[in-house]
């Protein structure tokens, strides 16, 4: 952080957050607040580089990792933005062809 | 906005609010396509889309009925209350709770958390518990401000309920409480037990809490500090609060980790006497996301992802594993510690014999997915 100044209010929230040793906090909200930021590996790969440990088939992991919007990079995030996602495929096993793929625009 | 667009949203508003009358008028949401739960029987409670409880008859392993939830479905977290009638679900995208009576599935308690009108979104993530006694109903509140052009994290509390406030239930009493807190249980003393970064205890008359249990902050010389999951908070037979961790420990004070042992352990409270217990049972060969003490032997333990697992914990040693046909997420066990009933992700319950690990069955539900949902087992 030392070659870098906090020019918009969220940078010096940022900083303020440094100062008062509390970035532990600021990184511990992602999540609720629209999670976008989440980065931990996990769907792609086990935490053994590999893929056993992945869920299997994916599909039994995905309303498990969208509805808590857990991996939102991956899927969309049923928490807050895309509700609707899978109205027509409460079942995903069985119905995962109806999922679409989701664009801003898209959000009622 | 052009007059056609005007048209096209108050059509789809007017047909969105008749939609609502007519599910209220042929339902009601309170009617129930079984018979009364019996005393003495044991029961298990699972939740799926689209937002309905099932209970499955232990005895024959069957379902015995659905109770439909309004709102819509997620996460699916249920907590039996101790009259073992009244069964509450986190529900609604993670913003409301409903206490259903599962006898005749009417709705006793509801209350939604967020305040719309003040642009306060709040979520409880997974956490919510009950007072031994069902007259209060404790949930995390994690609230977010949304402004017009940016979101502000708002300071994280208890709410505190009273059971018999009915629908449109509001806290009586909320209190700072830690942030990071994703499952909670109640002792027998009526203390709280919430785990986040580490295991706290509330009190929750006055809001004051301690760490009960590190997690994160434990001090285990040569441990790295654990990695822990927490999102399915399982009322155990055993009256167990059981927590798994992964954690690395290193042969020396070199802490080189190309030498360190990779292993599987839990945290657990024992929500009878308040003791608590960091226990390592085994080396990590592959990801459990649940996993609980026998009800019968508490030196067994299993655990759930893509295979059911039973490990002797004195001997930090594998037993045996059962191949599964997809990932399970959420373990349960019937009180004699006989059978292990899966659930979560998709719409079935399997069902291991928890001597052999054989498979004795699945139970099919209606509707979808269970996803991250925690199923329970009880007696009435």
């Amino acid at each position: 952080m030392k070659h870098l100044k906090a020019i918009n209010n969220k940078a010096q929230l940022l900083d303020k957050a440094v100062a008062e040793d509390q970035v532990e906090e600021v990184v511990a909200m992602q999540s609720l607040a629209g999670c976008a930021a989440t980065t931990d590996p996990g769907w792609e790969i086990d935490a053994f580089g590999s893929v056993t440990s992945l869920c299997q088939p994916m599909e039994s992991d995905l309303y498990g990792c969208a509805d808590p919007c857990w991996w939102p990079a991956q899927v969309p995030d049923m928490m807050n933005t895309h509700t609707n996602w899978n109205e027509n495929a409460l079942d995903s096993g069985e119905s995962w062809r109806n999922l679409g793929t989701v664009f801003p625009s898209d959000k009622k | 906005m052009n007059n056609k667009n005007k048209m096209r949203k108050t059509l789809r508003s007017l047909m969105a609010g008749a939609g609502i009358v007519g599910a209220a008028l042929s339902s009601g949401f309170t009617y129930a396509n079984g018979p009364a739960l019996k005393a003495g029987q044991e029961y298990m409670v699972v939740a799926n889309y689209p937002n309905q409880i099932h209970v499955l008859d232990l005895q024959t392993d069957s379902l015995l009925k659905t109770c439909k939830v309004p709102g819509a479905y997620g996460p699916g977290v249920l907590q039996v209350a101790p009259d073992k009638k009244t069964v509450y679900m986190l529900t609604n995208h993670y913003e409301d709770v409903y206490g259903i009576n599962v006898d005749d599935c009417s709705i006793s308690f509801h209350t939604t958390f967020s305040d719309r009108q003040n642009s306060i979104r709040t979520k409880s993530l997974f956490s919510m518990a009950l007072s031994p006694d069902g007259k209060e109903l404790y949930v995390m509140h994690n609230p977010t401000k949304l402004n017009r052009d940016h979101y502000r994290v708002q300071d994280t509390y208890l709410a505190v309920y009273n059971t018999a406030d009915g629908k449109g239930a509001k806290p009586v009493r909320t209190f700072p409480a830690p942030r990071q807190v994703t499952v909670m249980a109640t002792g027998k003393d009526g203390g709280l037990y919430m785990a986040g970064a580490d295991i706290y205890k509330m009190d929750v008359k006055t809001g004051k809490y301690d760490v009960h249990l590190p997690s994160r902050n434990w001090e285990r010389p040569l441990y790295v500090q654990p990695d822990v999951l927490n999102a399915w908070p399982i009322q155990t037979p055993s009256k167990d609060f059981t927590i798994l961790y992964t954690t690395a420990r290193f042969q020396d004070e070199k802490q080189d980790l190309a030498t360190a042992d990779w292993i599987y352990g839990y945290l657990n409270v024992d929500l009878e006497t308040g003791e608590t217990e960091t226990t390592d049972f085994g080396p990590i060969t592959e990801i459990y996301f649940t996993g609980m003490k026998s009800p019968k032997d508490p030196n067994l333990v299993f655990g759930v992802l893509n295979r059911l697992a039973k490990y002797d914990v004195k001997q930090q040693k594998l037993i045996k594993a059962a191949e599964l046909d997809h990932s399970y997420y959420c373990i349960a066990m019937n009180h004699d510690g006989s059978k292990v009933y899966l659930g979560g992700t998709y719409d079935d319950v399997a069902i291991y014999d928890a001597d052999s690990m054989e498979k004795l069955g699945n139970i099919k539900l209606p509707g979808g997915d269970m996803a991250i949902s925690t199923s329970q087992i009880f007696i009435r």
